[in-house]
């Protein structure tokens, strides 16, 4: 039964093709499209029934917002990013690739680092690149990414040139390796001014290290850890999930990142998409935002509950799931309303805030003559214990809607096409070739 | 239709409850929102009790405040 159209891409050759949303006869939502010339594709979106699938955004209300400075379109979405007049929303969180260099050679990449010559942007590329994020509605969150950005020395440069021209938020998304192995780097990044690190972390077995990473990573992953600890840094565990993988161990990863807050701030899930280097097959087999939040509920034993999530406000919420709970002293969680439940105008500058304060554990303060200690208190609490579990579920060729393309605000930054949103800039055909990554 | 005045400022920045003409004093206030209080201190005219509640407070640490209760 058909219940939506969109258009997509085929998997092969990338043309932008028709695509419509049917349920199957098992009840779940599938994305279904055909090329004339390399034939017919379905793909799993959505593990639950029609009802499911269209609550998940009935609170979903939020009005397009034009990029500042976007380009005129000549051949469509998804072709020319850069963003178009036809996107629907502008920055929030922006990745800078500031190497290519990784000391891992992960079996699945999304940007395939490591296979190209080795090319570190320079400063100077940098600073245009700061610039050109002004110039289209900056600042923006920094996610300072590659590679993997700790193979550079001058973080703290980059990131002085980033305040330099008006950023104040920087992430840093790393493996962790150098964190763990290199004494007082974490102090280090801390003094430069690293707001939060985002880690990989896939889980507590070596196992699903060697299939995902290539290396068991555990105990280096645990020092990373705790130097980020020592030094004040925030850390957000960042699970890559496969199924079959480590789909069984998202309980084991919530309660480690419960019992390490509130230096460990929360827990970013990223399902796995099949783009860029992916040596795991049959990409018919995925994991859905039900699916995920499935195990959730019950590897945690009740402790998140599915019911607790909602989708994204300024994204399309199919792209990503959220929740926040308190933490209380006898160690349960309250979860907190639902943000977009309560708000139906989410824009990217509100997530932009939220993301900010969320992962970086600062709260909001002013000064003022008055005595209103018992506000800072509250606010000081809140933040400590408040924890966040979130996920995004990039987009490949295979399950590309560009109805949720257009809404996308976490973006690339390319010294040429300028901000690219992440799932167009990665996205590649079934043989690895990219439409924008170079 | 002119703004109504509560207060005026003298030019060494103290504040006048208008409406009885006295300084205002600093004292104890409370903020109740969702069944929780917060006990602060701000200026307060002795004689009608009117509080006077800086606008970057109300904007800044109480909005965060109710931000947080409400998650709005």
């Amino acid at each position: 039964m058909e219940i939506g159209k969109t258009m997509s891409v085929c998997p092969v050759c990338l043309a932008r093709i028709p695509a419509v949303k049917t349920v199957g006869e098992d009840g779940n939502i599938y994305l279904e499209k055909k090329c004339w010339e390399h034939g017919p594709f379905r793909t799993l979106i959505w593990e639950g029934d029609l009802e499911s699938y269209g609550n998940w955004a009935s609170s979903d209300s939020n009005a397009a917002v034009t990029p500042v400075h976007a380009v005129v379109p000549e051949k469509g979405c998804p072709y020319d990013c850069g963003l178009c007049q036809n996107h629907e929303r502008d920055g929030c969180c922006v990745l800078l690739e500031l190497t290519n260099r990784c000391n891992l050679r992960c079996p699945v990449c999304f940007a395939s680092a490591g296979e190209q010559k080795p090319h570190d942007l320079t400063l100077e590329e940098i600073g245009k690149q700061y610039d050109l994020l002004m110039e289209r509605g900056g600042p923006f969150n920094i996610q300072l990414s590659g590679g993997e950005p700790t193979m550079r020395d001058d973080l703290d440069r980059i990131i002085a040139l980033g305040r330099e021209k008006g950023f104040s938020f920087f992430q840093l998304n790393t493996n962790g390796l150098r964190l763990a192995h290199e004494e007082g780097y974490a102090e280090h990044l801390a003094g430069a001014g690293v707001s939060t690190v985002f880690l990989q972390f896939d889980g507590l077995e070596d196992e699903i290290y060697r299939i995902l990473r290539g290396a068991p990573l555990v105990q280096i992953k645990l020092r990373a850890i705790e130097r980020c600890r020592e030094a004040g840094l925030p850390v957000v565990l960042v699970p890559t999930v496969a199924p079959g993988v480590n789909d069984h161990a998202l309980g084991n990863i919530l309660r480690f990142a419960l019992e390490h807050a509130p230096h460990v701030r929360g827990v970013h899930i990223q399902p796995i998409s099949y783009f860029g280097r992916c040596g795991l097959e049959a990409p018919e087999i995925r994991l859905t935002i039900p699916a995920v939040l499935r195990r959730i509920e019950d590897q945690t034993g009740g402790l998140m509950k599915a019911a607790d999530f909602g989708g994204g406000g300024a994204e399309s919420p199919y792209c990503s799931f959220h929740a926040s709970f308190l933490r209380k002293p006898d160690g349960t969680l309250k979860a907190l309303p639902r943000r977009r439940s309560q708000c139906c105008c989410v824009k990217s500058s509100d997530a932009r805030d939220f993301v900010s304060q969320q992962w970086s554990g600062k709260a909001a303060c002013c000064d003022g003559d008055s005595d209103t200690a018992s506000l800072d208190a509250f606010l000081q609490q809140t933040v400590e214990n408040t924890f966040t579990v979130s996920g995004m579920v990039f987009q490949d060729a295979y399950n590309l809607d560009l109805d949720r393309l257009r809404r996308c605000y976490i973006c690339e930054v390319d010294s040429e096409q300028g901000m690219v949103p992440f799932c167009a800039y990665n996205l590649t055909d079934i043989h690895g070739k990219a439409l924008y990554r170079k | 239709m002119a703004e109504k005045n509560y207060y005026t400022i003298d030019p060494d920045g103290k504040l006048t409850c208008m409406k009885c003409g006295v300084r205002l004093e600093k004292g104890k206030a409370k903020f109740l929102y969702l069944d929780n209080g917060f006990p602060v201190e701000l200026p307060v005219c002795p004689k009608c009790g009117f509080i006077y509640v800086p606008e970057e407070l109300a904007l800044g640490k109480v909005l965060s405040v109710e931000k947080a209760l409400e998650d709005k």
